[in-house]
């Protein structure tokens, strides 16, 4: 069973399901209704996510679903870097390329950081971390290490996107020693990040397999839907697609036709490459789930 | 350095005229009060000595509200665009065969913002073309163009990561999201060419969070390179 899943599959049952349940009593009279959306099956697990909402007794209980659903990918790639950094599969390696080493390292204190500073936003609110990963074959060798690097970062792109527009722009988070900060705009901050995370990979993949004389020819930017080499999920249509179009989307606005536009036209390769697609939840999770040992 | 601003408080001269309520206005404070944003803000007050606009400059008012952060994303797209067709006209000496795709595909892509917002904000609210001023460039020099560069990039990345709180239009906010992680792409890959790892260094604080500017400090870094005086008091208000 997946857990993550299962409440997002509530989420998109009733998506005032999770935030109906602010304290103890509404808990207990809202697990009518979520008993009846699931597969008894599932049930116990929505009760232990209904407790743990109540546990939280937090108000706005919306944005501390988004930030524990950023979270939870924070950790996955906070746990993908740390991993990666002591696995012996890539020690001799990384031994011998201290810049690639130390570019992987600041990606992983970055991700440690935005752990940090989503559970402090959190407080008791956070969702308790998995039991663990399984990235053993992530770790075979550099330029599958980089693949995956490059997936975890791009999909990490798209799903702070995604939430974007879930997130009130007045709502505030308290965070410990630093005060309110908007979530909106710390949420943005955290999404450009991760780009430039994943620009950096996406060339260091470019450089590794051109001088090894082989050929990429991807740079910092998504080209259409092109994965070159990773999961083409993370580049294709969520859920509606209407909403969540592929990386390889053109159309930003029905009444903007920017291939009629630029001397020469721009081209659908070009018009892609300037817009970043979001990406909604359930489909990052799918994409996600099979690393987190839950 | 991030001193300075900090303790400048919500009374610091590049806070008033955003007319936000006091919290996010706080929070701009916290947000814009890194060593790289009081850097950005420095260099651009360094270069007015050379570039002071005349005084029968026009001046050009980026509007109120979600027009207003619309105009100012296409101001700064323009400004970009311009930069970067100059770049590919004017390759500087030694540019490789990747630094050239590099710029030619950036350039296309800034040009793709800027005709975007054109189409996307109605003629009688949208801003005129702008008039670049790269006199202070010297575009043969391949250090000082990128570094140009990666000053357009990390500016274009911290005004909209500021500028996304103030649009009320969610499907904006989408748009916003869509063209501020292209940015931050190129601002990566722009810093790779000039030094290896510095992809998110000086930008990213120690919470792993890049910058966020104001309007008006977006505005006051990046008027030198502009002709026509901006006026962003209104946006997002």
């Amino acid at each position: 069973m997946n857990l993550f899943q299962i409440i997002s599959e509530i989420s998109n049952a009733d998506p005032e399901a999770l935030e109906r349940i602010n304290d103890r009593r509404s808990a207990l009279s809202a697990l009518g209704d979520i008993t009846k959306k699931l597969a008894l099956a599932a049930a116990p697990v929505a009760i232990g996510a209904a407790f743990n909402k109540t546990l939280a007794q937090g108000a706005g209980s919306s944005v501390n679903s988004i930030l524990n659903y950023a979270l939870s990918l924070e950790r996955l790639e906070a746990a993908f870097y740390t991993q990666a950094l002591a696995a012996p599969t890539l020690a001799s390696a990384f031994g011998a390329n201290a810049a690639l080493r130390a570019g992987v390292d600041k990606i992983r204190a970055d991700e440690q950081a935005h752990v940090d500073l989503l559970a402090a936003a959190l407080g008791t609110a956070a969702s308790p971390a998995p039991r663990g990963y399984n990235f053993t074959a992530a770790y075979a060798n550099i330029p599958t290490f980089l693949t995956f690097a490059q997936a975890f970062e791009d999909l990490g792109v798209r799903a702070y996107k995604g939430q974007a527009g879930y997130i009130p722009r007045t709502a505030m988070a308290n965070v410990p020693n630093v005060g309110m900060v908007n979530v909106l705009q710390t949420a943005l901050q955290i999404h450009a990040v991760e780009a430039r995370h994943a620009s950096y990979i996406r060339y260091q993949r470019r450089m590794a397999a051109n001088a090894s004389g082989g050929s990429q020819n991807q740079f910092g930017w998504i080209t259409l839907d092109q994965a070159n080499g990773a999961p083409a999920a993370v580049y294709g249509p969520g859920n509606p697609a209407a909403m969540f179009p592929s990386e390889a989307n053109t159309t930003q606005n029905a009444a903007i036709n920017l291939t009629t536009m630029g001397t020469p036209a721009y081209t659908a390769a070009e018009i892609s490459e300037s817009f970043d697609e979001p990406l909604d939840h359930p489909t990052v999770l799918n994409i996600a789930s099979p690393y987190i040992i839950p | 350095m991030s001193d300075n601003l900090q303790s400048g408080g919500p009374d610091n001269q590049l806070e008033q005229p955003l007319l936000v309520p006091i919290k996010r206005r706080s929070f701009f404070m916290y947000a814009g009060a890194t060593a790289g944003a009081t850097a950005l803000v420095l260099a651009g007050c360094k270069k007015d000595d050379d570039n002071t606009p005349v005084n029968n400059t026009p001046a050009v008012d980026l509007g109120s509200g979600d027009v207003g952060v619309l105009n100012y994303a296409y101001a700064l797209e323009q400004l970009e665009a311009a930069f970067y067709a100059e770049v590919v006209s004017r390759p500087y000496t030694g540019m490789t065969a990747d630094e050239q795709a590099i710029m030619r595909a950036i350039a296309r892509h800034e040009a793709i913002h800027r005709d975007f917002f054109k189409a996307a904000i109605p003629a009688t609210n949208r801003i005129a073309n702008l008039t670049p001023n790269f006199t202070s460039v010297d575009f043969s020099n391949r250090q000082r163009v990128l570094e140009t560069a990666r000053t357009f990039e990390d500016l274009g990345v911290a005004a909209y990561n500021g500028a996304g709180p103030l649009l009320t239009d969610v499907s904006l906010l989408g748009i916003a999201g869509k063209i501020v992680s292209v940015e931050a792409r190129h601002a990566a890959q722009i810093r790779e060419l000039i030094t290896p790892g510095s992809f998110a260094s000086d930008v990213v604080n120690a919470r792993g969070l890049d910058q966020a500017l104001t309007p008006a400090q977006v505005l006051t870094a990046a008027q030198p390179f502009i002709r026509e005086n901006l006026n962003g008091s209104r946006v997002g208000a």
